[in-house]
């Protein structure tokens, strides 16, 4: 039976995750090239792709970055074919360079972006507002706010890029991407729009002549595509009184249940705003006529807010605008309460009062944790054994930033993917000490290997340490150009780490597993007692998913004869969570203990048992 | 219809999200207007898990004090997203805990379950603690103590529909091999609650 996601069944009622229902959004409107790179929250909508590739019409790909990623994509396009490329927020910022010239070029075909964002920071380094981005490339923006929103608005930004050449944003919250509704199915296209390539130079070949022609047509495409804004069903007016309400995104959902919740459904006059930008600045004018005060919902910056204020100043509109201020923050997520709070200052109410119990304090917390027979777990336990607080740790984004806890406690900086080589060379080179670079393989290829180049040909003094687990573990095993296998199918031609990093020119290089405690010891003395850019591969697959893919667990687990002080030791400092204290004792729990060995190596109270015996 | 709030909490690994995605498929196959939250993060095997569904709202998200019912698969987690409930609410938690990492090596205590379940009573009209993994492991597998829950929640009326359309879902989105196991496990939590 084929995927419901696949099926032609309009009308149907399925309960889809907000990026499934994108999956499918971006089939009804015949998409017919994907690529990506993974990052929460927009992970599940390439691996839903992927997950159907066998049995859907398209192509996809992992691409090793969100720059490559958009090029290959920006390629497609350019070849007449649907194109979606997806990537989290942080991903635009490595996009950036060729999103910004191709939005003048044009692509054909139809390109959308999926900037899933991540206000509240639930898994992300930052909460930057990408539709920015929208704004500085010159991108119409949609904004869906529900899951049937996510399907339906990704078929007409897909729609709207293929009639006009113009790549179009879908900007999505974690929320957005998350939450979990019924979508009404829509059909599929019988025949795919496909626009063969026609070469015009003028238009596809951003030399300055053409370019400064290229920037007054983007502004020309952006104007007319600003009057579809204005009557397009995604923005729309409900509701009536001397208040109004403009929202975008998830805040629209949020205002919808504070209207109910306080009394007011009706009795404000809402504008909600799906298609967020070219702004519909002639319906916000003729919306705001009869109105008092006007409050504005969205989460982090004030981009609706502050055009809105520029628009009411140039048309001579006199009207109190509430927008960001004590209330509502530049910073996280708004709520539904915070909605409430907002709508009730604005019509001179008094504040809600707190109604629940508060918080508890000090209570034991759960931070997210390196697996139990994690390798990475066995790579810091031993590096930090040999390095200690003497040498600086340079840690970059993936698994393994969970070493920063003690007692690991192996990253003292990172600044973005893949810049723990490069960061890690500038402050080894500024500050004259020990510097060690983690990087994780998916990592590594992303952008990390421009790093190690650049190392080589400075000659910084680093070393810089691979944690290859034959995937891209963090955002849910994606496979990428280092491993030998696909979920379809074999991958003939894997790019070798180790002859990759030979020809950058780093002349020390080792590869070993780091479950081997003697070996990999041994082998991070010798790299100390030398110098320059040299590189420890430390190779072992991921725990979980090897078992995921071999179906069974190891034979062997570990279990504690007698509790002495070595095993104590062991305890504290490789704090596997396969490891319970249980009055004085320590023993190991068979459930989550993987069978990686590598405490029997540290003392002598661990033995290996059969599993089950 | 009656608009409800549920706010679902567990470790990683415990079966909360699959929990959560049966609650909100039964409600579609009622005809109820359901939304649904989850938010993947970091959270690795062991770390915190946030879920929700509610009926008859538009947005995915329930803050502090707005929770109809909270379900708790974990005691500790229970205790930490007691903040959640509304005064009046209800609270359905497994009695039986999951020590984090900290309270394995021994560096941080672990509530009581009396402890939990006096600050539990204070907020909510109702409270039930049961033992799930122990019921579980009766029902024929440690892995459906998230299925006994739901179904003690279903006999405490905290869910928007009755047992048959649980039990309808456990059938018809549950594998075949699990359907009878998650049945009986639905069935012990019902008992636990009606006693």
């Amino acid at each position: 039976m084929p995927s419901p996601l696949l099926a032609d069944t309009a009308g149907e009622k399925l309960l889809l995750l907000g990026n499934e229902a994108i999956v499918r959004g971006a089939l009804e409107g015949g998409v017919g090239f994907v690529s990506c790179y993974p990052g929460t929250p927009s992970s599940e909508v390439p691996d839903t792709f992927f997950r159907l590739s066998r049995e859907g019409d398209y192509y996809f790909e992992y691409s090793t970055n969100e720059k490559v990623a958009l090029e290959v994509g920006a390629g497609a396009a350019l070849a007449g074919v649907p194109t979606l490329v997806t990537m989290k927020h942080v991903g635009v910022n490595v996009a950036a360079d060729p999103l910004l010239t191709l939005s003048y070029i044009t692509a054909p075909g139809g390109l959308v972006l999926l900037s899933a964002d991540d206000p509240g920071c639930h898994s992300s380094q930052n909460e930057q507002d990408n539709r920015h981005y929208a704004r500085l490339a010159g991108l119409p923006c949609f904004e869906p706010a529900t899951a049937q929103e996510c399907k339906d608005m990704t078929r007409d930004a897909l729609h709207l890029a293929t009639r006009t050449g113009q790549p179009v944003l879908l900007r999505t919250t974690t929320r957005v991407n998350h939450v979990r509704g019924p979508v009404k199915m829509g059909s599929l296209p019988k025949e795919k729009p496909y626009k063969p390539f026609e070469r015009k130079l003028s238009q596809f070949v951003p030399i300055p002549a053409h370019s400064r022609v290229h920037h007054r047509q983007l502004l020309d495409r952006l104007e007319a595509i600003g009057h579809e804004a204005e009557r397009s069903p995604w923005n729309k007016v409900s509701g009536a009184g001397d208040m109004g309400v403009v929202a975008s995104g998830i805040s629209r959902c949020y205002l919808a249940d504070a209207l109910h919740e306080e009394g007011m459904e009706g009795q404000v006059k809402v504008l909600d705003l799906g298609f967020s930008y070219p702004m519909p600045d002639e319906l916000i004018l003729e919306f705001v006529k009869g109105l008092k005060t006007l409050l504005v919902l969205e989460e982090l910056d004030p981009l609706v807010e502050n055009h809105i204020r520029a628009l009411l100043q140039r048309h001579g509109v006199e009207l109190t605008v509430l927008g960001k201020g004590d209330t509502l923050p530049l910073w996280g997520e708004y709520s539904t309460d915070l909605a409430r709070q907002a709508l009730r200052s604005a019509m001179g109410r008094q504040a809600r009062t707190v109604d629940h119990c508060a918080p508890q304090q000090g209570l034991a917390m759960r931070p997210p944790n390196l697996c139990a027979g994690c390798s990475h777990r066995a790579s810091y336990f031993t590096v930090r054994e040999v390095f200690g607080d003497g040498a600086f740790y340079s840690s970059d984004i993936g698994c393994y930033t969970l070493g920063l806890l003690p007692p690991l406690s192996a990253a003292d900086f990172l600044v973005c993917m893949g810049s723990s080589i490069s960061t890690g060379s500038g402050f080894a080179t500024a500050s004259g000490r020990p510097t060690i670079g983690f990087i994780g393989d998916s990592t590594f290829f992303h952008s990390g290997v421009t790093g190690l180049i650049n190392a080589v040909y400075n000659n910084h003094d680093i070393l810089v340490v691979i944690l290859d687990n034959r995937t891209t573990a963090m955002t849910g095993h994606q496979p990428h150009p280092g491993v030998d296998h696909t979920a379809i199918g074999p991958n003939e031609r894997p790019v070798e780490i180790e002859p990759l990093v030979r020809a950058c020119g780093v002349q020390h290089v080792k590869t070993l597993s780091p479950l081997n405690h003697k070996a990999a010891k041994k082998a991070l003395e010798e790299m100390k007692a030398l110098s320059g850019p040299r590189v420890i591969i430390f190779r072992d697959p991921c725990v979980i998913h090897e078992r995921r893919t071999s179906g069974k667990p190891k034979s062997q687990v570990a279990t504690v004869a007698e509790t002495t002080a070595g095993c104590l030791d062991v305890l504290s400092s490789l704090a596997c969570p396969a490891f319970l204290k249980d009055g004085g004792a320590v023993r190991v729990d068979e459930e989550m203990c993987s069978g990686c060995m590598f405490c029997l190596q540290l003392d002598k109270s661990f033995k290996a048992k059969k599993r089950g015996a | 219809m009656q608009r409800t709030r549920i706010f679902f909490t567990g470790v990683g690994g415990q079966g909360t999200l699959t929990a959560t995605k049966l609650v909100s498929l039964t409600a579609l196959d009622e005809g109820l207007p359901v939304t649904s939250g989850e938010i993947h993060g970091m959270a690795q095997r062991g770390g915190v898990v946030e879920s929700t569904v509610l009926i008859g709202y538009l947005s995915p998200k329930i803050t502090h004090g707005e929770a109809d019912v909270l379900l708790g698969f974990e005691l500790l987690e229970t205790l930490r997203a007691l903040c959640y409930v509304k005064p009046g609410g209800k609270l359905l938690s497994n009695s039986e805990a999951l020590p984090p990492l900290s309270v394995a090596t021994g560096k941080a205590d672990y509530p009581s379950l009396e402890s939990v379940r006096a600050k539990a009573q204070a907020v909510a009209s109702q409270a039930w603690f049961l033992p799930c993994r122990t019921l579980a492991e009766k029902a024929g597998s440690a892995q459906s103590a998230n299925t006994v829950l739901l179904g003690a929640a279903c006999a405490a009326h905290a869910l928007p529909f009755g047992m048959e359309a649980l039990e309808r879902s456990v059938r018809k989105y549950l594998k075949p091999a699990l359907a009878e196991i998650n049945l009986k496990a639905l069935a012990l939590g019902a008992e636990a609650v009606r006693g």
